[in-house]
Parts: C-alpha cells; structure tokens; sequence
C-alpha cells in the first residue's frame, strides 16, 4: 500500500513539476526579432520566424502549419504599425490562450509617421508611421530590452539572465553599429534609390540620403513617367545605386540601369538567420554589397 | 425549442459572459465594401441577352467585423444585389477560452462543406461557381443558420488536421415538389410541411501539410445530410473530397491545383394518388472539378478549369472547360478578371444534342476597407 502511494505521489510530482530544462517557446514575425530574441533568450529559448527573408513582409499566408506552431509557444513577437497584421490571423488560429503577445514597436522612434487624414490615394501608407524600424542597429538594441522584459514576465528564475543578455546585446550593437558607421562614412557618394520605403530607417542609420524610390507612391509599381523622372535625377545627381528586395520586379532596376547607369543591389530587408548574430551580421552584408555597388559605379 | 436554436441561445449566453469579463474597449467594427460589376457575352440559344453584352453592377458585399472582446470576434456581410439586401453571413466565433482548444461559430454563414463553398465569390479567380456545386443544398452557396464546432486534433510534426461538426437549421435541403395533380394530393394543403424545422449536419476532416517554406498541401473529406421533404421523410446526403495544392515556384509566383469530387443521393419525393401515399425515389449523382491556377509577378493569374457531372435532374452528364486571367491593379483593391467558359450540356437519350454554349464575362472587383479582392 505504501509503495503504491509512493508511487502515485512520484507520478504526480512528475506531472506537476516544470522540469528545469523547459525552454521558452517564442515565435517571431521576422527572422529579425527572432535572432535578437535568440541573442537575448541564450539556452533558456526556443525560437522560430514565420516570414522567410525574401518574402514580402507586407503579405504573408497564414497557412494551417504556422498556427500549429504557435500554438505552442509562449510569447509572440509582432513587428507592429501595422505590418504584420497576418499575424493576427495566424494568432487567432494557434487558439493559444496563453500566448503573450510583445509589440516590438514599443519605445522606438518611429519615422515618417504620416501627419493629417491618410487615404488609399497616398497608396500603401501605414497610418502609424513606417514600420521596417529594425533597418536600424539602433533599434534592436531597444527591441532587444522589450523582449527581455517579456521574457522575464514568462519566466521569471531567469529574468536576471534575459535582462543581463539585452544589455550585452546592445553593448555589441553599440560596436558594430560604430564599426558600419566608418564603413558607410568611406561610402565615395550617399545618395541613393530605393525601391520601397523599406529602407528608410537603414538610411538615416548610416547617413545615406534616400533621394526617391521607385515606387512613385508605397506600394504602387513604377509607372513610366516616374521612371524617366528617376532617369533625369540619377544624371543630374549622379545616384550610384538602386537598394531593392528580391521580390520585386527587376524592370525598374535594368531601366535605371541602362539608362542611367544605376546598378540595382538587390537584398532582403530581413536577415538569413534566426540565431544569435544574424541581426547584426545582416547590416555589414547590406553594407558590403552597397561599398561593392559604389566601387563598380563609374 | 428546436435544438439549434437552443444551441444559438448558449452560444449566445456564453459571448454575453465573455464579454462581461473581457476588457477590450469598445471599438468600431473594420467595415469594407467590395463592388463587382461585369459585363457578361454568351451565345445561349433562348437567353434574351444572347449574342450582345449585358452591363450588371453585380453584387455589392458590405463587410463588418472585429474582435468582441480578447476570446471572440463577430462578422457580418451584407449583399445587394439585384435580389435585394440579403444577410449573406452574421455569426459571432468564439476562438479561445473554450476547453480542448475548441472553437464555436454560431450564426448564419457559408457552410465549410469542401473547399470552394465557404469562399466569397470576390475570392474566386474565375466569374461563376462550377455547377457541380449545385449538389449542395442552397441556391448560389449553400448558407445556413447553424452552429459549428471545430477541433484541431495532434497531428504528426506540424502538420494540422481539423474536424468540424454542425447542426444548421435546414432549411436549405428544402426542396419544391411539383403537383401530382392528384385531388388528394396534400401539397395542396399542408405544403407537404415545408415549415416545420429537421436540423441538418456537416462533418468535415481536413489536413494540411506544409512543403518547404511556404507551399502545402491540404486535402478534405466532407459530409452533409438533411431532410428535403419533411412530409414524405426524404432526405439529401452528399459526401465530398477535395485536395489544394499550392507551389511557390519563386518569390512571387506560385501554381495552385484545386478539385472536388462530390457525391449526392437525393430521395425525391412523389405522390402515389391511388395508394393515397408518398413515393421516394433515390437518386444518385457524381461530379467534380479541377482547376489550376498560375500567379506570377504577384498582380496577374493565368489559369484553366475542367468539370464534369451528372445533371441534378435529368439523365445526362455535363461538361465544361473555362480558361481565365486576372491582373490585380494596386494592392488587390482593384483587380480584373476575365474568363471564358465553353459549357457542353449532356444529350438526354433520343434527343438532338444541345449546341455547346460559350460565356465570356469581364469583372472589376474593387474594395474598401481590409477586405481585398484576394485571389487564392
């Protein structure tokens, strides 16, 4: 009798206990805030990103498979300002109760945050201001603090070791960051296209001037007029370059290009990664490529 | 009290609790508006409009929905057309808090029988429904005032399957039965007691799985049974499988592949005059479609369709071909669409063959609001 209810309490203190080891679950929207949640979460989490990084951020399916995942996580990082809203979606179909959501927005200074009524006519404009903050290292490090914290609210016997990393983090974005910085300042011009906004906060980061996009207004193809009107500004300015995302058509780069003699550097807006250092490592590909681009311009 | 409705009466007891515990402030629903116009050429012997274009605003959807509070969202979608205004779909969808990670959908909305039923037509890359869809109970969608439960069951790696139960009013297996012009017939009096309620059910099981990053597959079987003829106790089965296939070629294209095979047995209702009884007589009837569409450079769709089926009501088997293509100007808020569809209706034994018919339609399908001309 009493080895069975030895037996029956261990069974229970097997089941009742959280083993030690358990990691926190957390999804991301963006392989982004998933490699900073990597770099901030060490060994205590598990970490998994929806968006490939050359997918369209803008539009993502909600497939069955996505919600099955979150279903098991903990916390979910949304990028915010209204981009991912497909995660809201994804979220609603995890059923997941226990979820906690983070909006990685919070304490950034947000750019280009639109002033006055917002229409469809103004074309894809995020009412909240331009969302693709985590173009800039700067960001991180604060997106890293938020993501500490929510870990921390989650579990908390490790709080000290989330907050401990987020300050590590930033200390390393704070070098790296100085670091690109003398790599952009080498830069023989700053002047420079991009397709879509996306790249608005990557520029102010490294001192380059967006000049225009191609897209005459967010999210609206280029139109022929547009085109000739970048073709006069490119000569009359001498733009070495055209930074644009792998899923956009390639037409407006090689008319530019043949036209103008602006070479199109084509990278993702996100990184390859969702471990620790590929946050970071992202911007000195960027970097590199566009350094790459200046050389090759006449 | 009929059991849906007592089932619609706890569904709805439990949001009015949800909501007395919920936070959530009040806010405006998202509201979007969609238009559809199109301008329609067939070359149908009989159709007044025959050999000219017709000109038709088509149906305007009014949709509004958002979250009720942190467990349960609410939907409505509002229909003008030249039927007048109709509620299209109004239900409340309870998404967490319920145990075992159920979820409960209460109102009138467009059955999940398969995969196309449940799509609005502004998501359809081509203009009309395939006739095929006629199995289902309902004019146009097979639409009920019902109750719906789904479960996601475990599943191997991430692959997620889903069951969904429901008990719908049933009034859509209704079917009108022609006089038997015999003296004692009782349609003449009672209606053979069309408004007397007999629920219906649907059962489906669906799973998908996800191929590399971002294409997947996901295949379904469903059922549906209700009462045709409350009088004479004649009831409608139909028994469907479908399968979608979606392949992201590259970073802006993809291939999707989509067909259902669906099976009726119908028993149809008659009146023995000299026997003062009901007759039944069973019918069984097969179809499907399949269609492949290709989506590239993000804004255009090229794609082609084949179906085959049994005509509800006569003897003969139907076919149709349709090639479309669609271009999404800006954003999805303004997409066109044109398809071409070749119908060669069955040839009834000893009959003259019918002349194939040949319908081209063109629509503009704009909106406002969150709600896109979203294709597949």
């Amino acid at each position: 009798m009493t080895r069975r209810l030895l037996f029956l309490l261990a069974l229970c203190a097997l089941f009742s206990a959280t083993p030690a080891a358990a990691k926190v679950r957390v999804a991301a929207s963006l392989n982004d805030l998933a490699s900073i949640a990597s770099s901030v979460g060490g060994d205590q989490v598990e970490v998994f990103a929806i968006a490939r990084p050359t997918t369209d951020v803008h539009r993502v399916e909600a497939l069955p498979s996505y919600m099955v995942k979150v279903s098991r996580a903990q916390i979910y990082l949304k990028v915010g300002l209204g981009l991912d809203q497909w995660a809201d979606a994804i979220i609603d179909g995890s059923r997941n109760e226990h979820l906690k959501m983070v909006d990685c927005s919070k304490g950034v200074h947000v750019l280009e945050v639109p002033t006055g009524r917002v229409d469809a006519s103004m074309g894809d404009v995020h009412p909240n201001g331009n969302p693709h903050y985590w173009l800039d290292p700067r960001n991180g490090a604060i997106v890293a603090r938020t993501i500490a914290e929510a870990l921390a609210e989650v579990d908390p016997s490790h709080a000290a070791d989330y907050r401990g990393r987020a300050e590590a983090f930033a200390r390393d974005v704070e070098s790296a960051f100085a670091h690109e910085k003398q790599m952009a300042a080498a830069f023989p011009r700053k002047s420079i296209f991009t397709y879509h906004k996306s790249w608005s906060y990557f520029a102010d980061a490294f001192g380059l001037e967006v000049v225009e996009n191609a897209e005459p207004i967010p999210g609206i193809p280029p139109t022929a007029r547009h085109l000739a009107d970048l073709v006069a500004i490119a000569k009359s300015r001498h733009i070495p370059l055209l930074l644009q995302e792998p899923y956009f058509s390639g037409d407006a780069g090689q008319f530019l290009a043949r036209e103008a003699g602006v070479r199109a550097v084509v990278a993702t807006p996100c990184c390859d990664a969702i471990t620790a250092g590929s946050y970071l490592a992202h911007f000195d590909t960027v970097l590199h490529a566009i350094g790459d681009a200046m050389k090759e311009t006449p | 009290m009929p059991r849906v409705a007592q089932l619609l009466g706890a569904g709805a007891a439990t949001m009015l609790w949800l909501a007395s515990v919920a936070t959530a402030g009040v806010t405006n629903p998202n509201i979007s508006v969609i238009g559809q116009p199109f301008t329609r050429w067939t070359d149908q012997a009989g159709d007044p409009s025959a050999q000219r274009a017709i000109l038709d605003v088509g149906e305007t959807e009014f949709v509004y929905d958002d979250y009720l509070n942190p467990y349960g969202k609410g939907f409505f979608t509002v229909s003008l057309s030249g039927d007048g205004v109709t509620l299209e779909e109004g239900y409340f969808s309870l998404l967490r808090g319920l145990p075992l990670g159920l979820t409960l959908k209460g109102g009138k909305y467009r059955v999940g029988f398969g995969k196309l039923n449940p799509m609005h037509p502004h998501a359809l890359p081509f203009a009309e429904r395939f006739g095929v869809m006629s199995y289902l109970p309902g004019s146009g969608a097979f639409n009920e005032t019902g109750v719906d439960l789904t479960a996601r069951l475990p599943a191997p790696g991430d692959w997620s399957i889903t069951a969904y139960g429901d008990v719908l009013q049933g009034d859509s297996f209704r079917i009108a039965r022609s006089p038997s012009l015999a003296p004692n017939d009782p349609l003449l009096d009672s209606g053979d007691r069309a408004q007397e309620p007999r629920p219906g059910v649907v059962g489906r099981l669906a799973a998908f799985g996800q191929i590399g990053d971002r294409s997947g597959i996901e295949i379904g079987l469903s059922a549906t049974h209700g009462t045709n003829n409350v009088a004479a106790a004649a009831r409608t089965t139909v028994f469907g499988g479908d399968a979608k296939l979606k392949l992201w070629t590259s970073a802006n294209a993809y291939l999707l592949v989509q067909g259902e095979l669906l099976h009726q047995r119908r028993d149809d209702a008659g009146w023995d005059g000299a026997a003062a009884a009901y007759t039944l007589t069973t019918i069984n009837k097969t179809g499907g479609y399949l269609f492949a569409d290709y989506n590239f450079r993000t804004r255009y769709n090229l794609g082609a369709s084949y179906e085959r089926f049994g005509d509800s009501y006569m003897d003969v088997t139907n076919q149709a071909v349709g090639a479309y293509a669609g271009l999404a100007l800006l954003e999805e808020t303004t997409a066109f669409r044109v398809d071409v569809v070749h119908a060669m209706p069955g040839t009834p034994a000893g009959a003259v063959s019918p002349d194939a018919v040949n319908t081209v339609t063109a629509r503009v399908i704009y909106s406002m609001g969150p709600h896109k001309a979203h294709q597949f």
